[in-house]
């Protein structure tokens, strides 16, 4: 056991190690070479990760390097009320430092911190990353930049590793800070597109909104704490000392030190996990391949931000309560919110793009209340079955792109193409035609839906629990709401996907607006960019030809075992595994209720319900409206539109932003400038006096050269129309002076 | 020359730094040498190249010479240190020396000079000249960190604009003439105060007894630390020598007048150079006309010259003005900060050197952020907060050298390649020029401060060193980190991504000595940013001693 905590540090650097071989040695020349490499070097860091989850949930410890301040406090005793108790960490299991920077009189260490909810993480990452490896494998094989692809997920993969084992939040600010970097290099992976790389600047850019108020807090942390480092001892930031100092002094605008800082921190999470009002960069983020969506919605960055939170909980918990207000309100607004937009839509992915956004909202709003473990555990469930969805939705897009209609439309327009096979009007009946995804689909679907026994109900029950226990009822209300909604959107798909009549012989074809701009051939056809193509299976002959890859279905089927199980890490009731995250995590979980659960359950049923009835018999036909457009056009076209957030933050700070840099730019020219050249001429003009009159004076004087220190002017333009060789001269000769006055001098 | 406890001459003899600051000029001999005999051009551009190896390797013992760590009498120890009489009639002595503060940018610079001499590759008109003029600039450079007597600092920051001046009108952009003058002008006409002002300072040393040009010695009574012979500080002396000649009576007697006007007169000289806003609009005009090779040690070496001017001089010999005017300062870095960004921002269409030359102001001004932090009052700052925003500052200087450089360098082959500055020209390149469209984003990333790469642990330390003192102005700041990044991502989307241009089918990608050049480069970048103690560690003792001065209120 002492062996896995020991090379934990192996966890980040295999992966790391993956994406340099395959960037930098000539393995990158070949597909299946670079694939495997990252796949084993990923299963690898799965079972080391496996490994160091078993051994630190058994209180196997490792402390090295410059620990001697580390104190460790023992965990809050249980209490019925411990969710509005103040949060303390479980003692960290690994704790490895060296010295990083000097800073002053002090140094600022780097280096890993793992406790059992880190060592949960790792091995949720790993797995899911593993298994989008895999997934990859068989869904990219067509694109001539696979190898490439390896390389960037399994970067992403590495940061967000080397995020989760920070012992410090700048560690995890840069690894955050990493995968942003890979969230912009794989949205915009199809870069000759012009709405993958917009999408991938928005999403850099929207993050990085989030990342430099962040920033900001780490700053104001750091100044007033001395440190990063996470730790309950003095000199590092959860010090109870500290904490009770930050929430007692007003820092600005009458809010207290915690309250300001905990609400920068925050405001990262808002970016990296898309809560609104920095939401609109995830749909965007569909851009990039399936995979990437599934590494980016479950197993990585947006978990992060929840991360985040949940890592620095005890700042959020030491004001009066303010900054977890706002996480909460925060939270539960983006869950209800991203799940009307959820209903509304049409594209498969968008579909489970905002349900991320709003199962994030559940897990945000419910640390805001307190619920760390209901927070941290849904985290981890919903990785897993979100996953599976992803690539599930990915199996059947692949799927779809090979059906006779949407190959040929490959062929005028790629990207019409692939916006049409993920249009889930187009689909229906592929239960049938793609049994294995359907199950393991279905799994997903139960999951999030949140239907008893698979791993979302269990999450979900505790969240609602924590709300319904601590009296939050606003917070219940609209949490419930959405899980309804969540019920119904889900409801939708599955059936619009796998039931009734398949319908994509007469497809709604997506038109391309940025086709109509370039008419010609412009994406280089022939030789890149074909994400799907050459699937090698006569695509062109007949519509029966449905096929389902090996290498894609193996990782669904592990994902999906896994949505169906996770929810017993925590399950509800006492006995041998009952309750064993709240245990190991140090915070007692609430009791099992059969009334949450009943109403978590009704709601859940009620949404399939909903769903059933309303979608089992429209669209018999792809073009056929929703019918939800036809009871209520109006609210249907707004939900559609994502309540126009993006055109309102187009019309206002992209235009704002675009003003200002007209604005400097003009001042620069015409302003500062103006009065440079302004300067410049009345000097002119007084050079030339002098010129007129230093030339009738001194002008055959042997002085000529060495009154070259004094006038400006009058030697520029002289300067100006001789040839550069006649100046070196002046430049030796006072090269030369130099050195004859040394030898003089000595 | 018995030395005092806080200069360190070199423990085997040898002038070290001495060797360091001619071997580039042995270079320019050599290059005259090489005219005589009417050697090839290639000869003369790969001996020179080689050449700058030795500097390289000069500067590298140097440093293996150099122990960081060393502190005495409330000063970072300066070491190597030779120093001897001049010019006795005006106490002129002959003094070189490195302290945490000069090393990383004399580092800086004998590693960004082969870059230049690399980039100058394509010069096909006079190529001899060319490259003398290069070394020459890295003489001027090195001798300005070097030099610890004003009388050699300022010959060699003025002899620095000849070569650059040369480069920009005989190699440069249509606009070479007006690009030139401006930058020549307008460097020369900022340090006009600085010369005048040290002409009264060495006279008010005399009227106490002790006139000297000894940048060190000055520092030390500007911050009232013991100076042998010297009683009181500069602002003391200063004023002393002012009312002896009757000044105080007609200006008023506030010995803060007579700082704050030499504080004034050293901010402007090295505001100019540093491109502090509103001082900066040469700066666009001069990167963007010069050749490739000019833009490289100008954004990249000169422009730190500002920033190096202002902690050897401005910090230490008038303290109390600095820390009068730190808000002032503090302003003018946010302006710029947020122009440099907008500037840049407004750019996606135009000129790929203009927009890099507007986030190098945008960087700048992070720099002067920090400097304006450290010296502004306590308020409850301490004196490591201070330390960390220099420390910062000097690592954004270093990797800000770096990246613009090798963007710069990237910009100037891509320009070789097509002919076109304009991003409106290019689009979809990284299909045919893969290579290059990951060497150039990664100089990018670094650029825009990409956790990882230098650029981010400089912009980290000053922003954390800065919330200490000047809280409102960082937290602005932060603007331009979006917008910067903002502008050098469309920059990248406009080169190397969407549809390609089908005029730029047949376009080469990087070459293996574009990119043995690049690569060490990043790697740099890598290395810095992931351990960035090698740097930091240089200047952090030094710096930790400087701002010692400003933990109390100086006014």
């Amino acid at each position: 056991m002492a062996f896995f905590l020991q090379y934990a540090w192996l966890i980040p650097v295999l992966p790391l190690l993956g994406c340099a071989l395959i960037t930098f040695t000539p393995l990158r020349q070949s597909k299946a070479a670079s694939g495997w490499t990252a796949i084993v070097l990923m299963g690898v860091a799965a079972l080391l990760a496996v490994g160091l989850l078993a051994a630190s949930a058994q209180g196997h410890t490792l402390y090295q390097g410059q620990v001697g301040q580390l104190e460790v406090a023992s965990p809050a005793d249980g209490n019925a009320e411990a969710y509005a108790q103040p949060f303390q960490f479980p003692e960290p299991n690994l704790v490895q430092r060296f010295a990083w920077a000097p800073m002053g009189d002090s140094v600022f260490s780097m280096g890993f911190y793992v406790d059992t909810p880190v060592a949960a993480l790792l091995a949720m990452v790993t797995i899911t990353s593993f298994c989008i490896h895999l997934f990859s494998l068989g869904y990219m094989a067509a694109n001539p930049r696979q190898s490439r692809f390896f390389s960037f997920i399994s970067l992403f993969t590495a940061a967000m590793l080397l995020m989760s084992m920070a012992d410090n939040l700048l560690l995890f600010f840069m690894a955050w800070e990493v995968m942003g970097l890979c969230s912009y290099l794989l949205i915009g992976f199809l870069y000759e597109r012009p709405q993958a790389y917009r999408a991938a600047v928005k999403a850099f850019i929207t993050t990085r909104i989030g990342d430099v108020l962040l920033l900001l807090g780490l700053v104001y942390l750091y100044t007033q704490a001395g440190s990063l480092a996470f730790g309950n001892g003095p000199g590092e930031i959860f010090d109870p000392e500290l904490l009770q100092r930050l929430g007692s002094e007003t820092g600005f605008l009458g809010l207290s030190h915690a309250t300001v800082i905990a609400l920068l921190i925050f405001a990262g999470t808002v970016g990296k996990s898309a809560q609104f009002p920095l939401h609109v960069w995830l749909p965007d983020a569909m851009e990039g391949p399936t995979p990437v969506s599934a590494l980016i919605h479950a197993a990585t960055m947006v978990s992060a931000g929840v991360f985040l939170v949940a890592r620095t909980f005890p700042i959020f918990t030491a004001d009066d309560g303010t900054a977890l207000l706002v996480v909460s309100i925060i939270g539960a607004f983006t869950a209800l919110f991203a799940a009307t937009i959820a209903v509304a839509q049409y594209d498969i992915k968008r579909i489970l793009a905002y349900s991320t956004l709003s199962q994030l909202g559940f897990m945000v709003a419910v640390l805001g209340i307190g619920g760390w473990v209901a927070g941290m555990f849904h985290l981890l469930t919903h990785a897993f079955f979100k996953a599976l969805l992803f690539l599930g939705s990915g199996s059947i897009i692949h799927a779809m792109e090979a059906t006779p209609k949407i190959a040929a439309l490959h062929h005028k327009d790629e990207y019409a193409a692939q916006q049409t096979a993920q249009d889930i009007r187009n689909m229906g009946g592929l239960r049938t035609r793609l049994p294995w995804t359907f199950w393991t689909y279905t799994m997903g679907f139960l999951a999030l839906a949140g239907v008893v026994p698979f791993a979302g109900f269990w999450s979900k029950d505790e969240i609602l629990a924590d709300a319904f226990k601590g009296g939050h009822w606003v917070v219940f209300t609209v949490l419930a709401l959405a899980a309804f909604l969540t019920a119904f959107y889900m409801t939708r798909q599955w059936y619009l996907v796998f039931f009734g009549a398949y319908r994509g012989d007469t497809p709604v074809v997506y038109q391309n607006p940025e086709r109509a701009a370039h008419s010609h051939h412009a994406h280089g056809h022939a030789d890149h960019g074909h994400e799907h193509d050459d699937h090698g299976h006569g695509h062109m002959n007949t519509g029966a030809h449905w096929h389902e890859d090996p290498r894609m279905i193996a990782p669904l089927v592990i994902l999906a075992s896994f949505a169906v199980t996770a929810g017993m890490f925590n399950l509800p009731f006492g006995g041998p595994i009952g309750h064993w995250l709240s245990d190991i995590w140090g915070q007692k979980a609430v009791a099992f209720s059969f009334l949450v659960a009943g109403i978590s359950l009704l709601i859940a049923f009620g949404g399939i319900a909903a769903g059933w009835a309303l979608y089992s018999k429209a669209f018999s036909r792809a073009d056929e409206r929703d019918p939800l457009d036809l009871r209520a056009p109006a609210l249907f076209k707004l939900l559609h539109e994502k309540y126009r957030i993006d055109e309102l933050y187009q019309a206002t700070v992209i235009r704002t932003t675009a003003l200002l840099a007209l604005a400097w730019a003009w001042l620069d020219r015409n302003v500062v400038d103006r009065i440079v050249n302004g300067v410049g001429s009345v000097t002119m003009g007084v050079g030339k006096v002098n010129f007129i009159v230093d030339d009738t004076l001194f002008n055959d004087g042997p002085d000529a050269v060495a009154d070259g220190t004094v006038a400006t002017g009058k030697r520029t333009r002289r300067i100006q129309t001789g040839k550069a060789q006649d100046y070196l001269v002046y430049v030796f000769g006072g090269a030369l002076v130099l050195a004859l006055l040394w030898l003089y001098v000595l | 020359m018995d030395l005092p406890n806080y200069l360190m001459a070199a423990p085997d003899g040898i002038p070290w730094l001495t060797l360091l600051l001619l071997s580039p000029l042995v270079g320019v001999l050599l290059v005259g040498l090489a005219a005589l005999l009417r050697l090839d051009d290639r000869v003369v551009r790969l001996g020179v190249t080689a050449w700058m190896g030795v500097p390289l390797a000069l500067a590298a013992l140097v440093w293996a010479r150099f122990d960081p760590s060393l502190t005495a009498a409330g000063q970072g120890v300066v070491q190597l240190v030779e120093k001897f009489p001049w010019i006795n009639a005006i106490r002129v002595d002959y003094f070189l020396g490195v302290d945490g503060l000069s090393l990383p940018l004399v580092l800086l610079t004998v590693v960004m000079a082969p870059v230049a001499a690399l980039a100058s590759w394509d010069i096909r008109e006079r190529v001899k000249v060319h490259y003398a003029l290069l070394l020459m600039l890295q003489t001027a450079m090195l001798g300005f960190f070097l030099a610890l007597d004003f009388f050699f600092f300022f010959i060699f920051w003025e002899f620095s604009l000849v070569p650059a001046y040369f480069l920009i009108q005989s190699w440069g952009r249509e606009n070479r003439h007006y690009a030139a003058f401006k930058f020549f002008v307008y460097t020369m006409a900022g340090s006009v105060g600085l010369l005048l002002l040290f002409q009264v300072i060495y006279l008010a040393m005399r009227q106490v007894g002790v006139p000297t040009f000894d940048l060190i010695d000055l520092g030390r009574v500007g911050r009232g630390l013991p100076v042998e012979g010297v009683t009181g500080n500069l602002r003391e002396i200063l004023f002393g020598y002012m009312e002896h000649l009757g000044v105080t009576n007609v200006l008023g007697r506030y010995p803060l007048l007579y700082t704050s006007i030499a504080f004034w007169a050293i901010f402007i000289a090295f505001a100019v150079k540093l491109a502090v806003w509103p001082f900066h609009t040469w700066l666009p005009d001069a990167y963007c006309e010069a050749p490739i090779a000019g833009s490289i040690l100008l954004s990249a070496v000169m422009s730190k010259m500002g920033a190096y001017g202002m902690l050897r001089l401005m910090l230490p010999l008038v303290p109390d003005a600095s820390q009068y005017f730190a808000p002032v300062m503090g302003g003018l870095a946010l302006v710029g900060i947020v122009a440099g960004a907008f500037g840049a921002l407004a750019n996606i269409g135009g000129d790929i050197k203009r927009l890099i030359a507007y986030t190098s102001i945008n960087h700048m001004g992070y720099v002067m952020l920090a400097i304006a932090a450290a010296a502004a009052l306590p308020g409850g700052a301490t004196q490591d907060s201070r330390a960390i925003a220099l420390n910062g500052a000097m690592m954004q200087l270093v990797a800000h050298g770096l990246s613009t450089g090798a963007l710069f360098y990237l910009a100037g082959a891509l320009y070789a390649r097509t002919g076109s500055w304009s991003l409106s020209d290019f689009g979809g390149l990284r299909v045919v020029a893969p290579t290059f469209a990951g060497v150039m984003g990664a100089a990018m990333f670094a650029n825009l401060g990409l956790p990882g790469l230098a650029g981010f642990v400089g912009e980290f330390f000053i922003f954390r060193g800065a919330w200490a003192t000047l809280p409102l102005f960082t937290a602005l700041a932060t603007i331009g980190l979006v917008v910067t990044a903002l502008a050098l991502l469309l920059m990248f989307q406009r080169l190397f991504l969407g549809p390609l241009n089908e005029e730029w089918r047949t376009m080469p990608d990087l070459r293996p000595l574009e990119l043995g050049t690049m690569l060490p480069i990043l790697a740099l970048l890598l290395i810095l940013g992931v351990y960035p103690a090698p740097l930091m560690g240089m200047a952090n003792a030094a710096a930790t001693e400087l701002v010692a001065v400003f933990q109390h209120i100086l006014t």
